[in-house]
């Protein structure tokens, strides 16, 4: 047994007694982690991936040990309302990740079924229900939340709601893109700054919203930088940094250490060594502790991700910080997680085309209904414009729904198809 | 044609008003196997049932509802297919404050608008007002079947089990929308028939749903069978609270939509019945003098037992037989097998009282009790002291809470799954190449139980095989193995709750090493007696004698 799964049976079984207690352990095991992150932080990984490992590890240990000033989130809110009233998006999918990276998810998983949540729930959601039974996780100050992308956001919320029992802002986010729906959310918006300043004390002004779309614009310019050079270099990766870059540009979308990150990204990728490995557009969520999967993608030139549809959703829509309301509604209505499955295939297209890619994996997430719905419509379509597409059924974060013999077999085998198909397509 | 909807929030009104009649989606296929082509196979039940009926072209308009993620893709696949003439998502707003109604009038005026478009008709709202019919008042006690979209299959097992009437409150059956004011104007139609539409009592997709409460405050509601479907998220948890704190018996079914099952389902409902009228007298009328002799038969999927029992209610002989080839061939044997051991004829026999999966196809017996009130009994007269039973058998694990007369309280079953059950450790075994009982034993030598995270068996057998290629030694496969059955047992046990003395029944009981690991999981001891597997006979027994 190693150190990781010691630790992580040390705070699952500490939480059933003293949850108070194995909180302050999870804490200390934390503390101690980004402690080694920033004095030996991988060597191979590049400058910025090695300070935002620091930088989220920093986040989730802020949000749980000084939950007062925090509001638990989903991963499509839009955090711009809260970090730059300076409350800590206390992230529901980071800290189930961050869970299950500790190896204590099982735990989690075991309380959040005894309190009648199915296991055919989505196990980011159910680790952060089990975890909140246990009362392992701390109050947050408030709930900032909205439907998308899933339902797992409604059965989780509403319940956090009355089982931390503090106040709670809901997005609604209608199915169709439209600008009546686009006009509809911004209308809901424009009542979050008034709910954020009432339950925390400061309220993000108009002109705090516009300076963080500057930051986003500047942000979304880099990363784009990043992603138009994908078809000739590679910067080191692996999937954990592909689960941070997640963090940087989603939960913390507008931020210094969003802009920061895509920053360094863009002038690391210009310095990169030149690379033809084979590249792959990943939709939809990390499977950052997947064997099979971590192996086949981490530092690797000869087979990587070029881009994760997750990530780039968040910089797809125009930016307009004279319009802040209209810009986060909008990114919110023409999320290609919301409405109809065509948007998500478009958008997973115009990666394909962008970074040259080879080929497309989906990460068919065990439990979440609406990419497992998808994925017949959208293999088909990206295999008719051209792109081999691989729907990869597992789970990111609880183990016991993954078989790793299949996934590995099947992730292999579709890099060697990808492989023969390169061979041909040169000879 | 008839316009097919998926939801209470479904404006069949508005359709009245197109001249158009409207239906709920209403199946119960054999499978999915048309569906599988199109759909990921973890998909609830429901979702690929519309979307292989849609695609077969059984549907010709077809109206959903952004109800969930399941009916969101079921729109993408059938719209893409094209086979519907008319097939429309209608976008329900989350909550159902003003923003709410506001917004969803616009999106009902755009459904009209489409509609009319596709059928070339004029909405007439006199024939919309027309449409709305006064709910009669229900002023008898029922049994609510409450929870998710139940098909009229699943209706009809309950409804077969109890005397008193089901009314059918699930998401698409609890549909009642308020008339509308006649003074509305044109205009405010549909926004009030929005606020009518999203006034019903709300689904549990809501993100208020503190009105569903009002299915439990009806003082006519006499028990309450909550149904989920698997892959359905929304119901389970609510289901869990419900079952918490319900003031009336209470009992939780899940199905996957198909046929399939429905022994399983029957059993559980049966077991309902039982405690929700009242432990019925169910042994034949006859007199009982000490001499009485009376058989119990538990004709289980893997073993048929037998208890003969006299009136003073002593063990007068026993068998236990696998089951081979019918269950009333099987139970004839057994039941002669006990006889041959007693030494006494068939005829002395008075009365038998049949329990188990096979219990209605044996036909010489008197009656039938379900293996639950059964095993309760059987368990009681073991052991007065036992208040907790966990029974795993051949073909499914329960967990069974009783009151110091033996008499059911409270209930919990694994679903349509062989994890957890006799049937997973055999195919362990065959996995591993081991007997079973070599099984029973192998699990203490282990040093360090490895992790079998699979909670599915035919995972779980993957997991076992890399397992074996990866030379791990045989007692900590079989040691991790235990623990996974345990884990999965435990929380079934916490379910109904682990009080007093806790007894284990079933063949399972017989295997030391699943026993103690499920000791260590509930933090409990369980006390297993000799008889444990004769459990189910000996309720059996108990109630011809009664």
């Amino acid at each position: 047994m190693n150190v990781v799964s010691l630790f992580g049976r040390l705070v699952g079984e500490q939480a059933a007694t003293n949850p108070e207690g194995a909180r302050k352990i999870l804490l200390a095991g934390y503390a101690a982690q980004q402690a080694k992150l920033s004095v030996a932080p991988n060597p191979r990984l590049p400058k910025s991936r090695q300070r935002i490992a620091v930088d989220t590890m920093k986040l989730v240990r802020n949000a749980l040990d000084h939950p007062e000033t925090a509001a638990a989130t989903s991963l499509f809110t839009p955090t711009e309302f809260l970090h730059t009233a300076g409350v800590t998006p206390y992230s529901v999918e980071v800290i189930s990740a961050f869970l299950a990276g500790t190896q204590c998810e099982q735990y989690w998983l075991r309380d959040a079924e005894q309190a009648g949540f199915p296991e055919t729930l989505c196990s980011y959601h159910r680790t952060f229900l089990g975890a909140l039974e246990s009362g392992i996780l701390p109050q947050p100050k408030s709930i900032v939340y909205t439907n998308i992308a899933c339902d797992g956001n409604m059965v989780t919320f509403p319940h956090a709601e009355e089982a931390f029992n503090v106040p709670a802002f809901f997005i609604d986010v209608p199915w169709e893109h439209s600008e009546d729906s686009v006009a509809f959310v911004a209308d809901r918006l424009r009542q979050l700054p008034e709910f954020v300043g009432d339950v925390h004390g400061t309220a993000p002004t108009d002109d705090d919203l516009s300076r963080c779309l500057v930051r986003e614009q500047r942000c979304a310019a880099d990363y784009g930088h990043y992603l138009d050079m994908q078809p000739t270099r590679y910067l080191a990766n692996d999937m954990t940094s592909e689960m941070y870059a997640m963090v940087a540009l989603r939960v913390m979308l507008g931020s210094e250490l969003s802009e920061s990150f895509a920053r360094r990204l863009a002038a690391e990728i210009d310095a990169a060594p030149e690379a033809d490995g084979l590249r792959l557009v990943w939709m939809h969520v990390i499977p950052n502790m997947l064997p099979p999967i971590v192996s086949a993608l981490s530092f690797n030139d000869r087979a990587y991700i070029a881009a994760t549809d997750i990530i780039v959703d968040g910089l797809a829509t125009p930016i307009d910080p004279a319009k802040p309301y209209e810009t986060l509604a909008r990114r919110m209505v023409y999320s290609a997680y919301n409405g109809s499955t065509d948007l998500r295939i478009e958008r997973a297209l115009d990666l394909c085309r962008r970074t040259h890619a080879d080929g497309v994996v989906y990460f068919a997430h065990w439990g979440c209904k609406m990419t497992l719905g998808a994925a017949h419509l959208a293999k088909t379509a990206i295999e008719d414009a051209g792109y081999p597409c691989l729907v990869l059924d597992g789970d990111g974060c609880d183990r016991v729904n993954t078989s790793e013999g299949q996934v590995a077999t099947r992730l292999n085998a579709f890099l060697e198809l990808l492989e023969a198909r390169r061979a041909e397509q040169e000879a | 044609m008839t316009v097919i909807y998926t939801c209470k929030y479904a404006p069949v009104e508005l359709f009245a008003g197109f001249g158009e009649t409207c239906a709920p989606f209403d199946d119960a296929p054999e499978d999915f196997a048309a569906a599988d082509e199109f759909v990921h196979p973890n998909l609830c039940g429901f979702g690929k049932d519309v979307v292989q009926k849609a695609l077969s072209g059984a549907i010709d308009q077809l109206v959903l509802v952004n109800c969930c993620d399941t009916n969101r893709r079921v729109f993408d696949i059938v719209k893409a297919s094209g086979k519907c003439r008319f097939v429309y998502l209608l976008d329900l707003p989350h909550c159902a404050d003003a923003c709410a109604i506001d917004r969803f009038a616009f999106e009902l005026g755009k459904l009209a608008r489409a509609y009319a478009a596709f059928s070339g008709k004029a909405f007439n709202a006199t024939a919309f007002r027309a449409a709305f019919a006064p709910q009669p008042p229900v002023d008898y006690d029922y049994v609510g079947l409450v929870g998710v979209r139940a098909n009229h299959y699943t209706e009809q097992v309950v409804q077969a089990a109890l005397s008193l009437p089901v009314r059918n409150l699930t998401c698409t059956g609890l549909r009642s929308v308020a008339p509308l004011d006649d003074a509305e104007d044109e205009d405010a139609l549909f926004s009030a028939y929005a606020a009518s539409l999203l006034g019903q009592i709300p689904c549990a997709r809501m993100e208020r749903t503190g009105g569903r409460r009002q299915i439990l405050a009806d003082p006519h509601l006499t028990g309450i069978v909550y149904h989920t479907l698997r892959f359905c998220d929304y119901y389970a948890p609510e289901g869990a609270r419900w079952h918490a704190a319900a003031q009336v018996p209470f009992l939780q079914i899940e199905s996957d939509y198909t046929k399939s099952g429905s022994e399983q389902l029957r059993t559980r409902v049966e077991a309902f019945a039982e405690e929700l009228e009242g432990a019925q007298k169910k042994g034949p009328a006859m007199t009982i003098t000490e001499d009485t002799l009376v058989a119990g038969i538990d004709s289980g999927s893997t073993s048929t037992d037998v208890v003969i029992m006299n009136g003073k209610r002593e063990i007068v002989a026993s068998a236990i037989i696998p089951t081979r080839g019918s269950a009333s061939a099987s139970a004839e044997r057994s039941l002669q097998e006990a006889l041959d051991q007693a030494g006494i004829p068939r005829k002395s026999i008075a009365a038998v009282v049949a329990t188990g999966y096979g219990r209605d196809a044996i036909g010489s017996t008197d009656s039938s009790v379900t293996e639950i009130t059964c095993h309760a009994k059987g368990a009681h007269y073991l052991n007065p002291q036992v208040r907790t039973i966990v029974d795993i058998g051949g073909q499914d694990s329960k967990a069974i809470a009783v009151d110091e007369h033996g008499n059911v309280t409270s209930f919990a079953m694994n679903d349509k799954c062989a994890a957890g059950t006799g049937r997973f450790l055999e195919m362990m075994a065959r996995t591993l190449g081991v007997e079973l009982a070599e099984m029973s034993t192998l699990g203490a030598k282990s040093g360090h139980a490895v992790s079998i995270s699979s909670t599915c068996s035919v995972f779980a057998e993957s997991e076992v095989v890399s397992l074996v290629a990866n030379d791990m030694p045989l007692p900590d496969i079989v040691a991790g193995l235990n623990r996974s059955v345990a884990r999965r047992t435990a929380a079934l046990a916490k379910r109904v709750g682990v009080n007093d003395t806790c007894m284990m029944t079933g063949g399972v009981a017989k295997n030391e090493g699943v026993v103690r690991a499920i000791e260590e999981a509930m933090g409990h001891a369980l006390v297993v007696d000799d008889r444990a597997q004769l459990a189910g006979a000996i309720g059996a027994a108990l109630f011809a004698l009664a």
